[in-house]
């Protein structure tokens, strides 16, 4: 609490009321917290996944769940491989939305409009592989509440494994999906000149905060169901 | 914080260039540790590895909260509100996971029907499955291996 | 902040005001789909008053249950038809009962009903604001609250009745479909309502800490906010991180419920077949998930009552407020602990006993603010020129009410003593007594002590008075025995005591609580009946400050209009608590500081 008191003596300037304490108008704060808000959503499935596993005594090998890629054929072993690219896309359209935000700060429309597209496509190119996987898992018997899979050990395994892996994937692809969509309405924004008429294009970088959120969360998904 | 100055921190697009290179080569050494894993056995070495990950998955999502998010350059003030509270999770998490591997030793001691479950072997339904299915020979200790 | 300040003094009468420079108000725009911070605040009022009726009558209903399980009430199956057959509720209503009480009264009066209403009354204009943030978002925060109302009230109408597992809603109850009737349609309708509730209580909270760190006014710096606000804003953080966790769980009990999921169902056996078809889950996972949103949620609940009552006790002691920077670090003290303490809920259901016992150490440390808090009430009191309003007196009632329930909280919280206590009545006379009836009184004082402002009349002062002396003394009187009953074993949530010998011996004490928990409840028809009569009948307000206060909102015109000040926001120059300064009775905040003014 002692911060609080020197904050309001010393840089008297940010906290003595009449403006933003953070220098950041209060969209941007709310999209601040609302993220926060949502990474303990997300925090709560993968602990709740955590917690799971770790009061089972078997579980499946990832290596061995998700060794297939389009158009390989009924014996691939190839771990890894697809979800890196699905990782991979996600990263890049993380960079082309940086790049879309900083061409928003220098005005720059023609910037922004290419770069929207390019995070676009990234997004539905990461929701075409995530649809494509479910696609090939549920086409081995996998879905919620079945679990083809065996165990490391070779146990018969509970349909905990694909139950999160379902749930949280199919939730992290849900705010894919709608950051795709308030992306594409950011880009509709652009071209109909909105953000030039309003001046600044701040309400991009809020969509921003969003996508690189969603690219956040990714790398916890990642990690948690293919490494871990 | 008084040094807050938008157009301050060099070139904005060579940063954008150096965190892409840097989330790249960490993504890429955690694929190579995973692939690592997929031979090792040894229980130590499995958590090792999975400890190293787990550090480089928090090493990418600083690089993308810091830069990509641009936490980094916002005042101070903003950045304690926004980090303090996810101090919370450390709490969270080790009660949460402590209290799972609890429940697990209390099922194996006092829940036949679970300590069955889990360590009667079956074989896997399809023949590609089968074959990796089989090849861990101590269920127990492999049991153990895979709590992590 | 784009908002045209616009003055209208008497909006007293007449929905159709056309007192607007800019723009005019139709009933829709102005009653419905308001805008403006203050007619939300009301309307969350008032869905959190009729919520409080139907709770409350459903209490009286289950305690005439437990005070006279013998008898019969034929009017009772007139009413309640099925549920009531032969004049007496049944097993399933009695359950049904006690789990919507719960749940209406903790999310939808005590968390909606108060931190909706105050936080978007005061919030504004304690801080010197034009309205929210986000005015739509704000709005949409009700309508979302208006739905899960709705869909709530849906759910008592279906066949097989509503949820009937405990506000809780542990599984297997909550995840089995056919586990109990209320398991079946009534859950799922539960569980809805309970997903737009936590939308509803994301978007107002957002709003609310996006509001009080940016939309202050000049001067007023973090230190100067009334604890109205602080308490405010940390109920919103409590809410914000914490109501997430919970719609994650939700979300697997959906799973688990429609989808053949066993996030949550670890083995079930009946007459030693396996009757469930997957396995392999974890119910202490829900109720981790749950109390990691619960505790939190009591804190939720209680903080903004302490918050009012600091302020309230201030004002009408004359006096400033006693360590604010104690009261502050107290309030921030307990938020954080909050989220740390979740586990003392489960001390009997399979928890580690290490994990435990590190759950007891951290509960019990928030004894330590509790008591700063409680001592500087105290010493706000001491020595002042005590005026005794209703809102007062209420106020000093939730200091009463929460010593005597926090006190029974360090007994709970020893995992030793819990053992013995858990799910008896002990439990239930401390939390009604601690979160339930203190909270209660924050908002009751609150409602008294803000209403001139919301709808510049007087609420009645002499039935004020009766309404705090019945319900002060009858919260005592049901509440105190049901702590001997908790000692002596009697568990919670039975239906009917009388066929156990050892607990024939209470038939005559539960009789009385029952009888005290009727009157108690007209008592508090008496309060909806002032408030009803004083919006339209009620005395004038004619002094724009009429409690002598220091914080903004009586800077205002008596009836201030969207926009809440005619011309500038005052400009802050001092903190809140100005009272008796140099012989001076109260200096608003909005006066400079004088010259020879000493220091606080």
């Amino acid at each position: 609490m002692s911060n609080v008191t020197t904050a309001s003596t010393k840089e008297a300037k940010w906290w003595n009321g009449g403006k933003s304490p953070f220098d950041v108008e209060y969209g941007k704060v709310m999209m601040w917290y609302f993220l926060m808000s949502d990474a303990f959503t997300f925090g709560a499935f993968l602990i709740a996944y955590g917690t799971v596993r770790f009061s089972t005594n078997g579980w499946p090998n990832p290596n061995e769940v998700f060794k297939s890629y389009p158009f390989a054929g009924e014996g691939t072993n190839a771990p890894l491989v697809f979800v890196s690219i699905m990782t991979f896309i996600l990263i890049i359209s993380s960079v082309t939305m940086v790049l879309a935000v900083h061409a928003g700060k220098m005005m720059d429309k023609k910037g922004v409009v290419r770069n929207m597209i390019f995070t676009i496509i990234g997004g539905i190119a990461f929701l075409s592989c995530q649809a494509w996987e479910w696609n090939h898992l549920h086409h081995e018997g996998a879905w919620w509440g079945m679990n083809p899979f065996i165990n490391a050990d070779g146990t018969a395994s509970s349909t905990n494994f694909t139950n999160f892996f379902f749930t949280i994937t199919g939730f992290h692809g849900f705010h894919v999906f709608s950051g795709v969509v308030i992306n594409i309405i950011m880009l509709i924004m652009t071209l109909t000149n909105q953000f030039e008429k309003r001046g600044h294009y701040l309400m991009i970088e809020k969509a921003g905060l969003y996508w690189h959120f969603v690219d956040l969360v990714w790398v916890f998904v990642f990690t948690c169901f293919y490494l871990l | 914080m008084s040094n807050h100055d938008t157009h301050e921190h060099g070139d904005p697009i060579a940063e954008i260039k150096k965190v892409t290179i840097i989330l790249s080569v960490l993504t890429i050494v955690e694929l190579i540790l995973g692939f690592w894993m997929i031979g090792v056995t040894s229980e130590g070495g499995r958590l090792a590895i999975k400890g190293t990950i787990v550090i480089l998955m928090l090493a990418k999502a600083f690089y993308i909260v810091a830069y990509f998010m641009h936490l980094k350059h916002e005042l101070k003030n903003l950045i304690m509100t926004i980090v303090v509270p996810l101090a919370l999770f450390i709490w969270f998490i080790t009660a949460f996971l402590s209290d799972g591997n609890s429940f697990r030793n209390l099922r194996n001691t006092y829940d036949p029907h679970f300590k069955a479950q889990s360590t009667i072997k079956v074989e896997a339904k399809e023949g590609h499955h089968g074959e990796e299915g089989t090849k861990e020979a101590a269920p127990a200790k492999a049991a153990e291996t895979e709590k992590k | 902040m784009s908002h045209e300040a616009v003055l209208h003094a008497h909006e007293s009468h007449g929905h159709d005001d056309h007192g607007h420079h800019e723009h005019h108000d139709t009933f829709l725009t102005k009653y419905v789909f308001s805008q403006d911070h203050k007619m939300i605040a009301k309307q969350f009022l008032i869905t959190g008053m009729v919520w409080a009726v139907l709770g409350g009558l459903m209490s009286v209903l289950f305690r005439l249950q437990l005070g006279y399980p013998d008898a019969s009430f034929p009017w009772l199956e007139a009413i309640l038809g099925k549920w009531a057959k032969g004049g007496q509720i049944t097993p399933e209503a009695y359950y049904a009962l006690v789990t919507t009480h719960g749940t209406v009264l903790v999310f939808f009066v005590l968390t909606a009903g108060l931190s909706g209403t105050f936080a978007n009354f005061l919030i504004p204009l304690q801080i010197g604001a034009r309205d929210m943030a986000s005015p739509f978002m704000n709005m949409l925060s009700y309508w979302f609250f208006l739905a899960a109302s709705i869909v709530m009230m849906s759910s008592l109408f279906v066949e097989t009745g509503p949820f009937s597992g405990g506000w809780v809603a542990y599984p297997p109850l909550s995840a089995l479909r056919d586990a109990s009737p209320g398991s079946k349609s009534g859950m799922d309708l539960w569980i809805i309502s309970m997903a737009l509730f936590v939308v509803s209580s994301l978007l107002g909270g957002l709003n609310y800490i996006a509001t009080i760190l940016n939309m202050r006014t000049k001067g007023m710096s973090m230190t100067r906010l009334p604890l109205t606000i602080w308490a405010l804003f940390f109920t919103a953080v409590l809410g914000v991180l914490s109501f997430p966790v919970l719609l994650s769980g939700f979300i697997l009990l959906i799973f688990d419920r429609n989808f053949g999921t066993s996030f949550y169902l670890s083995d079930i056996f009946v007459n030693g077949v396996g009757a469930l078809s997957n396995e392999g889950g974890s119910a202490i996972l829900y109720q981790h998930l749950f109390w990691f949103l619960g505790h939190p949620e009591v804190y939720i609940i209680l903080l903004p009552a302490m918050g009012m009552v600091s302020e309230i006790m201030s004002v009408n002691s004359r006096k400033p407020i006693f360590g604010y920077m104690a009261m502050l670090g107290s309030l921030f003290a307990i938020a954080v602990l909050a989220f740390l303490v979740w586990a003392h809920h489960m001390f009997v259901t399979g928890l580690n006993p290490f994990l435990g016992s590190v759950f007891v150490l951290l509960t019990l440390l928030i004894a330590v603010p509790s008591a700063i808090k409680v001592f500087n009430w105290l010493t706000t009191l001491w020595r002042g020129n005590i005026r005794f309003t209703p809102g007062m007196l209420f106020a000093i009632g939730f200091v009463s009410l929460f010593i005597s329930g926090g006190l029974t909280g360090i007994w709970l919280g020893n995992a030793a003593l819990d053992i013995h206590l858990h799910d008896t009545y002990f439990v239930i006379a401390h939390f009604h007594i601690v979160m339930g009836v203190a909270s209660m009184f924050g908002m009751f004082a609150g409602v008294y002590h803000w209403f001139p402002k919301m709808y510049g009349r007087y609420l009645n002062n002499s039935l004020g008075y009766m309404h705090f002396w019945v319900t002060l003394a009858g919260a005592y009187m049901i509440f105190w025995p049901m702590h001997y009953e908790g000692l002596a074993g009697m568990p919670r949530r039975y239906f009917d005591f009388s066929i156990w010998e050892s607990f024939k011996q209470f038939a005559e004490l539960n009789r009385f609580i029952s009888t005290v928990a009727m009157i108690v409840f007209a008592a508090q028809l008496l309060f909806i009946i002032n408030f009803f009569y004083s919006i339209f009948k009620g005395r004038k307000v004619t002094d724009p400050n009429p409690w002598k206060s220091n914080t903004l909102e009586w800077t205002t015109p008596i009836n201030p209009g969207h926009g809440n000040w005619p011309g500038e926001i005052p400009e802050v120059h001092r903190w809140p608590y100005d009272y008796g300064k140099d012989g001076v009775d109260f200096i608003p905040q909005d006066v400079p500081v004088g010259d020879h003014e000493s220091s606080h």
